[in-house]
Protein backbone atom coordinates (compact mmCIF):
# COMPACT_ATOMS: atom_id res chain seq x y z
CA UNK A 1 0.00 0.00 0.00
CA UNK A 2 0.89 3.50 -0.86
CA UNK A 3 0.55 6.41 1.32
CA UNK A 4 -2.20 7.59 -1.24
CA UNK A 5 -4.11 4.38 -0.09
CA UNK A 6 -3.83 2.77 -3.40
CA UNK A 7 -2.18 -0.44 -4.03
CA UNK A 8 0.43 0.22 -6.96
CA UNK A 9 0.98 -2.10 -9.53
CA UNK A 10 4.37 -2.30 -10.12
CA UNK A 11 5.30 -2.84 -13.88
CA UNK A 12 7.89 -5.34 -15.00
CA UNK A 13 10.08 -4.81 -18.04
CA UNK A 14 8.16 -7.77 -19.64
CA UNK A 15 5.57 -5.58 -19.41
CA UNK A 16 7.06 -2.69 -20.79
CA UNK A 17 8.73 -4.86 -23.83
CA UNK A 18 4.97 -5.80 -24.74
CA UNK A 19 3.63 -2.41 -24.48
CA UNK A 20 6.69 -1.30 -27.11
CA UNK A 21 6.15 -3.67 -29.36
CA UNK A 22 2.15 -3.61 -29.03
CA UNK A 23 2.53 0.26 -29.39
CA UNK A 24 4.22 -0.99 -32.34
CA UNK A 25 2.00 -3.46 -34.00
CA UNK A 26 -1.21 -0.79 -33.26
CA UNK A 27 0.83 1.79 -35.46
CA UNK A 28 1.38 -0.29 -38.34
CA UNK A 29 -2.72 -1.75 -37.95
CA UNK A 30 -3.80 1.88 -38.29
CA UNK A 31 -1.70 3.40 -41.20
CA UNK A 32 -2.77 0.31 -43.02
CA UNK A 33 -6.50 0.68 -42.23
CA UNK A 34 -6.14 3.83 -44.18
CA UNK A 35 -5.55 1.71 -47.22
CA UNK A 36 -8.23 1.11 -49.90
CA UNK A 37 -9.29 -2.40 -50.17
CA UNK A 38 -11.13 -4.42 -52.79
CA UNK A 39 -12.54 -7.13 -50.35
CA UNK A 40 -13.21 -6.53 -47.02
CA UNK A 41 -10.99 -8.29 -44.95
CA UNK A 42 -8.34 -8.36 -47.56
CA UNK A 43 -4.87 -6.27 -46.54
CA UNK A 44 -1.56 -7.21 -46.04
CA UNK A 45 -1.68 -7.41 -42.88
CA UNK A 46 1.94 -5.97 -41.98
CA UNK A 47 1.33 -5.66 -38.60
CA UNK A 48 1.30 -9.34 -37.92
CA UNK A 49 5.29 -8.82 -38.72
CA UNK A 50 5.35 -7.72 -35.32
CA UNK A 51 3.58 -10.67 -33.80
CA UNK A 52 5.90 -13.14 -35.52
CA UNK A 53 8.87 -11.06 -34.68
CA UNK A 54 7.67 -10.93 -30.97
CA UNK A 55 6.88 -14.69 -31.09
CA UNK A 56 10.47 -15.62 -32.35
CA UNK A 57 11.72 -13.19 -30.17
CA UNK A 58 10.40 -13.70 -27.06
CA UNK A 59 7.67 -16.87 -27.12
CA UNK A 60 4.11 -17.38 -27.77
CA UNK A 61 2.81 -15.55 -24.91
CA UNK A 62 4.22 -12.63 -25.56
CA UNK A 63 3.30 -12.52 -29.46
CA UNK A 64 -0.67 -13.33 -27.76
CA UNK A 65 -0.51 -10.00 -25.49
CA UNK A 66 0.79 -8.25 -28.90
CA UNK A 67 -2.17 -9.31 -31.42
CA UNK A 68 -4.83 -9.02 -28.58
CA UNK A 69 -3.82 -5.66 -27.58
CA UNK A 70 -3.78 -5.12 -31.29
CA UNK A 71 -7.30 -5.85 -31.95
CA UNK A 72 -8.54 -4.10 -29.48
CA UNK A 73 -6.56 -0.85 -28.74
CA UNK A 74 -6.19 -0.68 -32.79
CA UNK A 75 -10.08 -0.72 -33.16
CA UNK A 76 -10.97 1.76 -30.17
CA UNK A 77 -8.51 4.22 -31.86
CA UNK A 78 -9.87 3.98 -35.68
CA UNK A 79 -13.30 3.68 -33.90
CA UNK A 80 -14.57 -0.45 -34.98
CA UNK A 81 -14.60 -1.44 -31.73
CA UNK A 82 -17.42 -4.20 -31.15
CA UNK A 83 -18.54 -3.67 -35.06
CA UNK A 84 -18.56 -6.39 -38.04
CA UNK A 85 -14.90 -5.20 -38.63
CA UNK A 86 -13.41 -5.77 -34.76
CA UNK A 87 -15.21 -9.33 -35.14
CA UNK A 88 -13.67 -10.22 -37.95
CA UNK A 89 -10.42 -9.05 -36.96
CA UNK A 90 -10.47 -10.49 -33.37
CA UNK A 91 -11.80 -14.21 -35.18
CA UNK A 92 -8.44 -13.93 -37.38
CA UNK A 93 -6.06 -12.92 -34.66
CA UNK A 94 -7.39 -15.45 -32.08
CA UNK A 95 -7.27 -18.25 -34.75
CA UNK A 96 -3.76 -17.09 -36.00
CA UNK A 97 -2.98 -17.26 -32.71
CA UNK A 98 -4.09 -20.52 -31.93
CA UNK A 99 -2.16 -22.32 -35.33
CA UNK A 100 0.95 -20.21 -34.49
CA UNK A 101 0.61 -21.85 -30.61
CA UNK A 102 0.24 -25.08 -32.35
CA UNK A 103 3.24 -24.89 -34.41
CA UNK A 104 5.24 -23.01 -31.75
CA UNK A 105 5.34 -25.86 -29.21
CA UNK A 106 5.43 -28.45 -31.94
CA UNK A 107 8.87 -26.49 -33.00
CA UNK A 108 9.72 -27.07 -29.37
CA UNK A 109 8.97 -30.63 -29.08
CA UNK A 110 11.06 -31.52 -32.61
CA UNK A 111 13.45 -28.60 -33.03
CA UNK A 112 14.82 -30.64 -35.91
CA UNK A 113 11.73 -29.53 -37.51
CA UNK A 114 11.00 -25.77 -36.55
CA UNK A 115 9.41 -23.75 -38.66
CA UNK A 116 11.25 -19.84 -39.29
CA UNK A 117 9.70 -16.84 -39.36
CA UNK A 118 8.80 -17.33 -43.34
CA UNK A 119 6.57 -20.47 -42.32
CA UNK A 120 5.35 -19.02 -39.16
CA UNK A 121 3.89 -16.13 -41.03
CA UNK A 122 2.64 -18.00 -43.66
CA UNK A 123 0.34 -20.52 -41.24
CA UNK A 124 -0.80 -17.43 -39.56
CA UNK A 125 -2.06 -15.59 -42.39
CA UNK A 126 -3.80 -18.73 -43.29
CA UNK A 127 -5.45 -19.25 -40.57
CA UNK A 128 -6.08 -15.93 -39.95
CA UNK A 129 -8.26 -15.53 -43.51
CA UNK A 130 -9.84 -18.82 -41.93
CA UNK A 131 -10.82 -17.96 -38.59
CA UNK A 132 -11.90 -14.18 -40.36
CA UNK A 133 -13.96 -16.06 -42.94
CA UNK A 134 -15.90 -18.77 -40.63
CA UNK A 135 -16.72 -15.60 -38.68
CA UNK A 136 -18.21 -14.04 -41.06
CA UNK A 137 -20.03 -16.80 -42.87
CA UNK A 138 -21.24 -17.67 -39.57
CA UNK A 139 -22.16 -14.10 -38.29
CA UNK A 140 -22.47 -11.89 -41.43
CA UNK A 141 -23.31 -13.41 -44.50
CA UNK A 142 -24.56 -17.11 -44.05
CA UNK A 143 -24.54 -17.75 -48.13
CA UNK A 144 -22.90 -20.50 -49.73
CA UNK A 145 -21.99 -18.23 -52.56
CA UNK A 146 -19.40 -17.03 -49.69
CA UNK A 147 -17.41 -19.78 -50.32
CA UNK A 148 -16.35 -19.07 -53.70
CA UNK A 149 -14.01 -16.13 -52.59
CA UNK A 150 -12.49 -18.63 -50.16
CA UNK A 151 -9.48 -20.24 -52.76
CA UNK A 152 -8.94 -15.95 -53.78
CA UNK A 153 -8.43 -15.13 -50.46
CA UNK A 154 -6.48 -18.15 -49.36
CA UNK A 155 -4.14 -17.40 -52.44
CA UNK A 156 -4.17 -13.68 -51.80
CA UNK A 157 -3.10 -14.59 -47.91
CA UNK A 158 -0.15 -17.27 -48.89
CA UNK A 159 1.11 -13.83 -51.23
CA UNK A 160 0.94 -11.82 -48.17
CA UNK A 161 2.11 -14.34 -45.43
CA UNK A 162 5.24 -14.66 -47.66
CA UNK A 163 5.70 -11.02 -48.09
CA UNK A 164 5.35 -10.39 -44.33
CA UNK A 165 7.43 -13.32 -43.33
CA UNK A 166 10.27 -11.76 -45.65
CA UNK A 167 9.80 -8.66 -43.52
CA UNK A 168 9.48 -10.10 -40.38
CA UNK A 169 12.79 -12.27 -41.32
CA UNK A 170 14.82 -9.18 -41.71
CA UNK A 171 13.44 -7.13 -39.06
CA UNK A 172 14.56 -10.10 -36.22
CA UNK A 173 17.83 -10.39 -37.78
CA UNK A 174 18.26 -6.24 -37.36
CA UNK A 175 16.55 -6.54 -33.68
CA UNK A 176 19.34 -9.36 -33.02
CA UNK A 177 22.33 -7.69 -34.52
CA UNK A 178 21.72 -4.54 -32.35
CA UNK A 179 21.26 -6.77 -29.25
CA UNK A 180 24.53 -8.12 -29.95
CA UNK A 181 26.13 -5.13 -30.44
CA UNK A 182 25.27 -3.95 -27.35
CA UNK A 183 22.96 -1.02 -28.18
CA UNK A 184 19.33 -1.30 -27.88
CA UNK A 185 16.56 -0.89 -30.59
CA UNK B 1 17.22 -19.35 -43.58
CA UNK B 2 14.61 -21.68 -44.63
CA UNK B 3 13.94 -24.12 -41.62
CA UNK B 4 12.60 -27.78 -42.43
CA UNK B 5 9.07 -26.92 -40.65
CA UNK B 6 8.79 -24.02 -43.26
CA UNK B 7 8.76 -26.22 -45.89
CA UNK B 8 6.01 -28.28 -43.83
CA UNK B 9 3.94 -25.03 -44.04
CA UNK B 10 4.70 -24.74 -48.02
CA UNK B 11 3.95 -28.08 -48.65
CA UNK B 12 0.43 -28.24 -46.79
CA UNK B 13 -0.30 -24.73 -48.19
CA UNK B 14 0.25 -25.94 -51.76
CA UNK B 15 -1.79 -29.05 -51.52
CA UNK B 16 -4.67 -27.03 -49.63
CA UNK B 17 -4.78 -23.91 -52.61
CA UNK B 18 -5.60 -26.49 -55.49
CA UNK B 19 -7.81 -28.22 -53.69
CA UNK B 20 -9.89 -25.40 -52.46
CA UNK B 21 -9.90 -24.65 -56.28
CA UNK B 22 -10.73 -27.94 -56.72
CA UNK B 23 -13.55 -28.67 -54.78
CA UNK B 24 -15.59 -24.63 -54.90
CA UNK B 25 -14.61 -23.78 -58.11
CA UNK B 26 -15.61 -27.14 -59.91
CA UNK B 27 -18.81 -26.96 -61.53
CA UNK B 28 -21.42 -29.00 -59.53
CA UNK B 29 -24.40 -28.07 -62.02
CA UNK B 30 -23.45 -30.78 -64.02
CA UNK B 31 -25.67 -33.83 -64.14
CA UNK B 32 -25.38 -37.57 -64.43
CA UNK B 33 -28.00 -39.31 -66.65
CA UNK B 34 -30.02 -38.27 -69.64
CA UNK B 35 -33.60 -39.16 -69.81
CA UNK B 36 -34.74 -39.71 -73.47
CA UNK B 37 -38.43 -39.17 -74.23
CA UNK B 38 -40.38 -39.82 -77.14
CA UNK B 39 -43.59 -37.96 -77.17
CA UNK B 40 -43.93 -38.14 -73.43
CA UNK B 41 -42.81 -41.84 -72.63
CA UNK B 42 -39.58 -42.65 -71.14
CA UNK B 43 -37.23 -44.42 -73.96
CA UNK B 44 -34.08 -44.45 -72.20
CA UNK B 45 -32.26 -43.63 -69.27
CA UNK B 46 -28.50 -43.36 -70.34
CA UNK B 47 -25.31 -42.40 -67.91
CA UNK B 48 -23.72 -39.07 -69.67
CA UNK B 49 -20.25 -40.41 -68.39
CA UNK B 50 -20.82 -43.45 -71.36
CA UNK B 51 -19.73 -42.06 -75.04
CA UNK B 52 -22.15 -43.70 -77.26
CA UNK B 53 -24.37 -42.67 -79.99
CA UNK B 54 -28.40 -43.55 -79.62
CA UNK B 55 -30.98 -43.92 -82.28
CA UNK B 56 -34.20 -42.67 -81.19
CA UNK B 57 -37.58 -43.58 -83.51
CA UNK B 58 -39.18 -40.35 -83.69
CA UNK B 59 -43.01 -39.31 -84.71
CA UNK B 60 -41.20 -38.34 -88.26
CA UNK B 61 -38.30 -40.35 -88.03
CA UNK B 62 -34.78 -40.87 -87.02
CA UNK B 63 -32.83 -38.73 -84.47
CA UNK B 64 -29.49 -39.38 -83.47
CA UNK B 65 -28.16 -37.95 -80.04
CA UNK B 66 -24.45 -38.62 -79.31
CA UNK B 67 -22.92 -38.38 -75.61
CA UNK B 68 -19.52 -37.49 -75.13
CA UNK B 69 -17.09 -36.34 -72.09
CA UNK B 70 -20.75 -36.13 -70.29
CA UNK B 71 -22.73 -33.99 -72.57
CA UNK B 72 -25.21 -34.78 -75.46
CA UNK B 73 -26.40 -33.61 -78.19
CA UNK B 74 -28.69 -34.45 -81.32
CA UNK B 75 -26.49 -35.03 -84.30
CA UNK B 76 -28.94 -35.99 -86.72
CA UNK B 77 -32.84 -35.57 -86.57
CA UNK B 78 -35.85 -36.12 -89.09
CA UNK B 79 -37.57 -32.84 -88.54
CA UNK B 80 -37.71 -29.76 -90.41
CA UNK B 81 -36.07 -26.70 -88.59
CA UNK B 82 -33.51 -28.46 -86.67
CA UNK B 83 -33.61 -26.31 -83.32
CA UNK B 84 -32.65 -29.47 -81.86
CA UNK B 85 -29.50 -29.70 -83.60
CA UNK B 86 -28.87 -26.18 -83.16
CA UNK B 87 -29.34 -25.89 -79.49
CA UNK B 88 -26.08 -27.76 -79.04
CA UNK B 89 -24.37 -29.26 -76.15
CA UNK B 90 -26.51 -30.19 -72.70
CA UNK B 91 -24.84 -31.33 -69.59
CA UNK B 92 -26.17 -29.30 -66.52
CA UNK B 93 -28.89 -31.00 -64.22
CA UNK B 94 -32.22 -29.43 -65.54
CA UNK B 95 -31.32 -28.73 -68.89
CA UNK B 96 -33.53 -29.82 -71.84
CA UNK B 97 -33.41 -30.14 -75.52
CA UNK B 98 -36.52 -30.91 -77.46
CA UNK B 99 -37.40 -31.48 -80.91
CA UNK B 100 -41.06 -31.20 -81.28
CA UNK B 101 -41.97 -31.95 -84.89
CA UNK B 102 -40.31 -35.41 -84.17
CA UNK B 103 -41.60 -35.35 -80.59
CA UNK B 104 -38.36 -36.41 -79.08
CA UNK B 105 -36.80 -34.75 -76.18
CA UNK B 106 -33.62 -35.30 -73.72
CA UNK B 107 -33.44 -33.91 -70.23
CA UNK B 108 -30.72 -33.95 -67.76
CA UNK B 109 -31.15 -35.45 -64.41
CA UNK B 110 -28.93 -35.12 -61.23
CA UNK B 111 -26.65 -32.05 -60.97
CA UNK B 112 -27.81 -28.98 -58.91
CA UNK B 113 -30.83 -28.16 -60.50
CA UNK B 114 -31.40 -24.68 -62.04
CA UNK B 115 -34.93 -24.36 -62.50
CA UNK B 116 -38.20 -26.00 -60.58
CA UNK B 117 -40.11 -26.43 -63.74
CA UNK B 118 -39.71 -25.91 -67.24
CA UNK B 119 -42.86 -24.92 -69.42
CA UNK B 120 -42.79 -24.87 -73.41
Amino acid sequence: MSELGYRQILTQPRDHRIAWWAALAITIHIVESALPSPIPGLKLGLANVVVIAVLMLYGWRDALWVALLRVLVGSLLIGTFLTPTFILSLSGAVASMLALGIAYYFSRLLPNWALGALGYSVLAAQAHMLGQFTAAYLLLIPHPALFKLLPVLMTAALVFGVISGMIATAMINNVEKRAHSGTSG
Amino acid sequence: MLRRGDYLVFLATLLLLPWLYFTLWGDQRAGAYAQILVGGDQQALVSLHQPQTIEVEGALGLSILEIVDGKIRFITSACQGKQCIHRGWINLGGEVVSCLPNQVSIAILGGEQRFDAINF
